[in-house]
């Protein structure tokens, strides 16, 4: 990494409030270009809630949220979406009756331009973005290694590759920076083996990657930096051998020794 | 049952065949189709003639008229998930449209067509683009809401002739040597089949692009649809409209064939009764979706000699075929071509 990496997303400050209950309290956070940027953090930390006010599912009740020097805060979903930021879901939501391919063609209908009339009456302009759709979706099929199964329905894919489909069709939108909520979560050892090689085949293909994940060892091996997060809170920032031994990452995943207090 | 294979071996034989085989095979059809009119005049297939109403009137209203609209409907609600409880709303913009517009001025049905259709995509913008953010039941009960306000304003305008409605519109001009009145209904029927086979045209072509996908998505997962970039509410309003337009073309052309429209024509009932052949046919599946227009269009025509108990038959055909083909009659196609990719080795290490 350069000395000065460029902050491709920055969250300056941002609080999300529901209720009295605070998901996330002035939140500082950023991803720097090109890196794996792994989110860590106990269980309601505030995790996907972070992945929630990115994506604009949330409008966060204070703060910015900067994406290359403009802010999204106030952008529409699917426009934060052409914009370059894609996501996967901690629990699987594939277009589960329609086929992988189609999954992902989806996605990339993202940045065509032609509309409901130029398919109705098949404009050269519909045709040529139709075929170069499909091309791209197999394309990304074959990257993922589930090409073959590009026919059959999302439902009816192994829970595996259901996995893999969903990191296909995020990829499908061309996106800057991919968010993958617990990519690992149900893999057995050897296959968190492979997605950690997948993903770092994703970042070497020019992506930054925003990871949520609670196996250690996968983040600790692939990730660049590594934010932890606790109550709300961000408690601590830097490189996977910084944050292991940081004090009040061990207190916030082991509790605090009995007679620290 | 007997046609339980009847969609996949359907869509398995149509994938065999060559452009010409299917070209071919579709004239039959649509030659079939149109000679429908004639078929009651034959002692072989005169069982197909009903009992008390003209068999070539019944062809027209309520045959067509249905199948158009629950074609109409299954772009809203089997394509896209949108229930709509309101439809007849659309039928009867595009009948008063016509009822206007064939009184007041000089245009003739051909020219009153587009109108009324626009008429009717302008009310279903009108309608979608407050309410399309709504989900489900709630905008189901906005829709019926829709349907009954624009009978009640019909039904309270002076100008719209009110209770007794719009009489006296005049029927189609003579085109291409067919005579449009009373006594030839078959004109009637050529024309609403073309209408039929060009929303089938419509519809086929766009569910395998983009627009069929972000229906599809919609109806799936409308949250992940818009975070994949999906533009929902542009293209929940495009199927609105396009729904509503052939709505409010089903409305004009039945205008000019019973040559009168009131507000009793476009009861809730209607909206019901289109809905139920789309679930009857199979959600999504326009080959579903028209056997259930036929069927339940001509069915209580066919069984009118038993009068009374009429309404239990019917009533009783619905309940039993919904028990026995849960999904309709042809439930929506599975796309996937089965078995033909099966990867044993690579199976094991997926479990």
């Amino acid at each position: 990494m350069s000395d000065q990496p460029e902050r491709i997303l920055e969250l300056k400050s941002v609080t999300m409030q529901f209720g009295g209950v605070k998901a996330l309290d002035a939140v500082d956070f950023h991803v720097n270009r090109g890196e794996i940027c792994a989110l860590i953090g106990p269980n309601g930390a505030g995790k996907t809630t972070i992945f929630n006010v990115i994506t604009g599912v949330y409008t966060p009740t204070s703060g910015e949220i900067i994406f290359k020097d403009t802010s999204i805060v106030k952008l529409k979903r699917n426009v934060i979406t052409s914009k370059g930021i894609a996501r996967t879901f901690q629990n699987v939501r594939l277009f589960g009756e329609m086929t992988a391919l189609e999954n992902v063609m989806t996605a990339t209908d993202v940045h065509k331009k032609s509309g409901l009339v130029g398919s109705l009456f098949g404009t050269p302009r519909s045709r040529r973005e139709e075929s170069a759709g499909r091309a791209r979706a197999h394309e990304l099929l074959q990257f993922m290694g589930i090409d073959h199964r590009s026919d059959q329905l999302g439902k009816n894919l192994p829970y595996g590759d259901q996995r893999r489909l969903e990191i296909a069709r995020a990829l499908g939108t061309e996106p800057e920076v991919l968010l993958l909520d617990e990519p690992a979560a149900g893999f057995n050892p050897a296959e968190k083996v492979a997605l950690a090689e997948t993903i770092q085949k994703i970042r070497d293909a020019g992506y930054t990657i925003l990871l949520i994940e609670h196996d250690m060892s996968l983040i600790m091996t692939i990730s660049d930096r590594v934010s932890v997060l606790d109550f709300g809170k961000k408690i601590a920032d830097g490189t996977p051998g910084q944050v292991q031994n940081d004090p009040k990452v061990i207190e916030a995943y082991l509790g605090v020794p009995a007679d620290a207090s | 049952m007997v046609m339980i294979n009847l969609r996949d071996k359907g869509a398995e034989t149509w994938g065999k065949w060559g452009r010409p085989q299917r070209v071919t095979f579709a004239v039959i059809v649509i030659a079939i189709v149109g000679l429908l009119p004639y078929g009651a005049d034959f002692s072989l297939t005169s069982f197909l003639n009903t009992p008390v109403s003209s068999y070539q009137a019944v062809l027209v209203y309520p045959v067509g008229m249905f199948v158009l609209m629950a074609l109409g409907l299954n772009i809203v609600v089997g394509k896209s998930g949108l229930l709509d409880l309101g439809y007849v709303a659309f039928f009867a913009i595009g009948g008063y449209t016509a009822g206007l517009l064939g009184i007041y001025t000089k245009l003739n049905t051909w020219e009153i067509l587009p109108i009324g259709m626009a008429a009717a995509m302008v009310a279903g913008v009108a309608l979608g683009l407050p309410t399309l953010r709504l989900r489900g039941d709630y905008l189901a009960i906005v829709t019926l809401g829709f349907g009954e306000i624009v009978r009640i304003v019909a039904l309270n305008s002076q100008s719209l002739g009110a209770s007794t409605g719009i009489a006296g519109i005049p029927t189609p001009p003579k085109t291409f040597g067919l005579t449009f009145d009373i006594e030839h209904s078959n004109s009637y029927f050529w024309v609403v089949l073309i209408m039929i086979l060009l929303v089938i045209w419509m519809v086929r072509r766009l569910t395998v692009r983009r627009a069929g996908r972000a229906w599809e998505a919609i109806r799936q997962d409308e949250d992940v649809a818009i975070l994949m970039g999906v533009p929902i509410l542009k293209y929940k309003i495009w199927s609105f409209c396009i729904g509503a337009a052939i709505g409010g073309a089903a409305g004009v052309i039945f205008a000019s064939k019973t040559q009168y429209v009131a507000p009793n024509e476009f009861t809730f009932n209607v909206s019901v009764l289109i809905l139920s052949c789309v679930v009857f046919g199979g959600m999504g599946n326009i080959w579903g979706v028209v056997m259930g227009g036929v069927l339940l269009a001509y069915l209580p025509e066919r069984i009118r000699f038993i009068s009374n108990a009429r309404q239990l038959v019917f009533g009783l055909t619905l309940v039993i075929i919904m028990n026995l083909r849960p999904d309709g009659l042809l439930p929506r196609k599975k796309r996937e071509k089965l078995g033909a990719k099966a990867m044993p080795e690579k199976e094991a290490n997926d479990v």
